[in-house]
């Protein structure tokens, strides 16, 4: 893989400039957790380049919790840094069902577009990330623009698509010395954090073996698993695959894409009143069917990446593997 | 990337209403742009500032100038349906989907099943077949109402019953002393007619328990899966595949459907709801 390597100099020059012509989101620590925060000149400073998932799903930049889609399209470019790989291969399946088939959701299409996204490495593990149990790593080998590796006060850029490739050039970072390869110390990192999370998470049944658990006739489990949730619909809203939404209206015939999620009620209720989903066990367990059996059917792309954020945010404590470790027992 | 930004409806003027049921109404449309559909497919819907809604037209496919609606007062959209009048404006999307394979019905009989409101996305397919009448052997229509006032498109029933190929078989789940035809749940009706079930396939809409228990008959009668072709039904929001709500295990019904074979979806979950 080939990397540029900037001083810290270089780079904090290189974010001051781009700040004049992107809009530029990036990590900015808080006390029990990180989230994505428009960088301004007094933040340039305060960017968190490790740990691990901001609270913030990737997904709310391309697909924003509240969208009108009958005006005129956001043109500002801009650029996301400090993006982890379970939110990058997130977009596998967001990409596949915005713009696949005939007819795209521009919105999406523009949203992407105009976004340079800066994959990274993690460099801490929380109690809930289980990427590595659907073989996704801690960094970031695609799905990106550029990966981002920080290590002994350098930054190492890497091409990671077209898009990555005109920026460098742009900027003309490909002007700099071409390692070959990344330094041994990221590498080394690199390989210790998936290490780490193999063993953290050496019970979690793959992707393959968690749909066989689910899909098993087990209407105990699921119904004691729902006697803590709320249908507060938190586990969907902030899941980096969860794409659904509700068209709102409003005057003039303007339409607002607002996020929705299937753990609400009256989520799939039909005018009549007929509901699928009208029991909250079955909602519950739609959720793991959609995730595990329905969408990687459908669009070939994982629908857990094993962010961990629906165990974290959830307030009756369902912790999701907890649930298929049991539906596989 | 398509031209048109597949959520912004173009507005269509309300130039009639017609009164079909009490529960009922036909809502007659003129697209302030060129629109077109095929029998089967489905449009979504817009009552400005109060929400969307997913329709099949009940108008015959061929008409490109308007088209037609039939709404049941059911929930808050098709209640501020109710309340409108010619002159005003909706908006309509799509049209979205896959509609009734015509192709598929050359050379065949075409038996018809249809309770309640399910006869809107049937009457725009009873238009198309009867344009291409010389295509097919013949059609049989067996359409179930609650009751006679419940029964919709009256005028049409007997243009029907005066067309060559055609047959008409009518039930009510309760009748009164004007109605003079079938008495039961509109799988009654089933027992009545005469097709050649080889040579034939399947139209069934409707209500969901309708859809079940017609679609248990016609297996029942020897009507091979794949040649039952049903008109599903769910919640739909965005009608292009990318909303999500109305999953149906490895389908999105508005972009895969909503006209799908039995033998498509028999193990899908909650196809009767």
């Amino acid at each position: 893989m080939t990397a540029y390597r900037l001083t810290e100099q270089m780079w904090a020059d290189h974010l001051a400039e781009v700040i004049r012509d992107f809009s530029v989101f990036a990590p900015i620590k808080k006390e029990n957790s990180t989230d994505f925060e428009e960088i301004t000149d007094k933040k340039l400073g305060s960017i968190y380049y490790g740990g691990n998932t901001p609270t913030t799903p990737l997904k709310a930049f391309f697909f924003p919790i509240k969208e009108n889609v009958t005006t005129t399209n956001q043109t500002q470019p801009r650029i996301l840094i400090g993006v982890p790989n379970c939110d990058l291969t997130a977009l596998v399946l967001l990409d596949n069902i915005y713009l696949g088939g005939d007819l795209k959701d521009e919105y999406y299409q523009d949203n992407r577009d105009r976004t340079i996204i800066f994959g990274k490495d993690c460099d801490t593990i929380k109690e809930s990330c289980h990427c590595t149990a659907y073989s996704i790593k801690p960094y970031s080998e695609k799905n990106c623009d550029i990966s981002m590796s920080v290590s002994d006060g350098y930054f190492y850029l890497s091409p990671m698509s077209e898009k990555g490739e005109k920026y460098l050039d742009k900027f003309k970072f490909n002007q700099l010395e071409a390692l070959d390869s990344l330094p041994e110390k990221v590498i080394q990192n690199r390989e210790t954090m998936l290490a780490n999370l193999q063993k953290q998470n050496i019970d979690i049944p793959d992707e393959i073996a968690s749909r066989k658990g689910i899909e098993k006739e087990n209407k105990v489990l699921w119904k004691k698993h729902a006697t803590t949730c709320v249908s507060c619909g938190a586990c969907s809203m902030i899941c980096p695959t969860c794409h659904c939404f509700l068209l709102i209206d409003r005057k003039d015939f303007e339409k607002v894409k607002n996020w929705d999620v299937c753990q609400l009620p009256d989520f799939s209720r039909v005018a009549a009143g007929e509901d699928p989903l009208e029991k909250l066990y079955e909602r519950l367990k739609y959720r793991y069917l959609c995730k595990f059996a329905y969408k990687p059917d459908m669009f070939n792309a994982l629908a857990c990446t094993g962010c961990g954020r629906c165990i974290d945010t959830c307030i009756g404590k369902i912790n999701k593997n907890v649930v298929i470790i049991e539906a596989c027992q | 990337m398509q031209e048109k930004n597949i959520y912004k409806p173009i507005k269509a003027k309300l130039t009639k209403v017609i009164e079909e049921s009490p529960m009922i109404k036909t809502f007659v449309l003129v697209p302030d742009e060129e629109f077109s559909f095929k029998t089967g497919q489905f449009i979504e819907v817009t009552v400005e500032n109060v929400g969307e809604a997913p329709f099949t037209p009940s108008s015959s496919p061929l008409e490109t100038k308007q088209l037609e609606i039939t709404v049941m007062k059911a929930g808050y959209v098709t209640e501020e349906m109710h309340k409108m009048e010619p002159g005003q404006y909706m908006g309509i999307r799509g049209p979205f989907g896959r509609g009734y394979p015509l192709d598929e019905f050359t050379d065949k009989e075409v038996l018809i099943l249809g309770g309640g409101c399910g006869f809107a996305p049937i009457r725009s397919l009873l238009y198309n077949l009867k344009a291409i009448s010389d295509q097919v052997r013949k059609v049989t229509l067996c359409y179930g109402s609650k009751s006679p006032v419940d029964c919709i498109y009256k005028p049409y029933i007997q243009e029907l019953r005066d067309t060559p190929k055609f047959e008409v078989y009518r039930s009510v789940d309760k009748a009164d002393e004007t109605w003079e035809e079938k008495v039961g749940v509109v799988t009654v009706l089933l027992d009545d007619v005469k097709v050649d079930i080889p040579n034939s396939v399947v139209v069934v809409c409707g209500p969901p328990i309708m859809m079940k228990f017609g679609t248990k008959k016609l297996l029942e009668m020897g009507y091979p899966e794949d040649k039952i072709y049903l008109s599903m039904e769910k919640n739909m929001s965005c009608g292009v595949g990318k909303c999500g709500h109305c999953e149906m295990g490895n389908y999105f019904v508005c972009k895969d459907g909503p006209v799908f074979t039995y033998n498509e979806i028999k193990d899908s979950p909650n196809i009767w709801m």
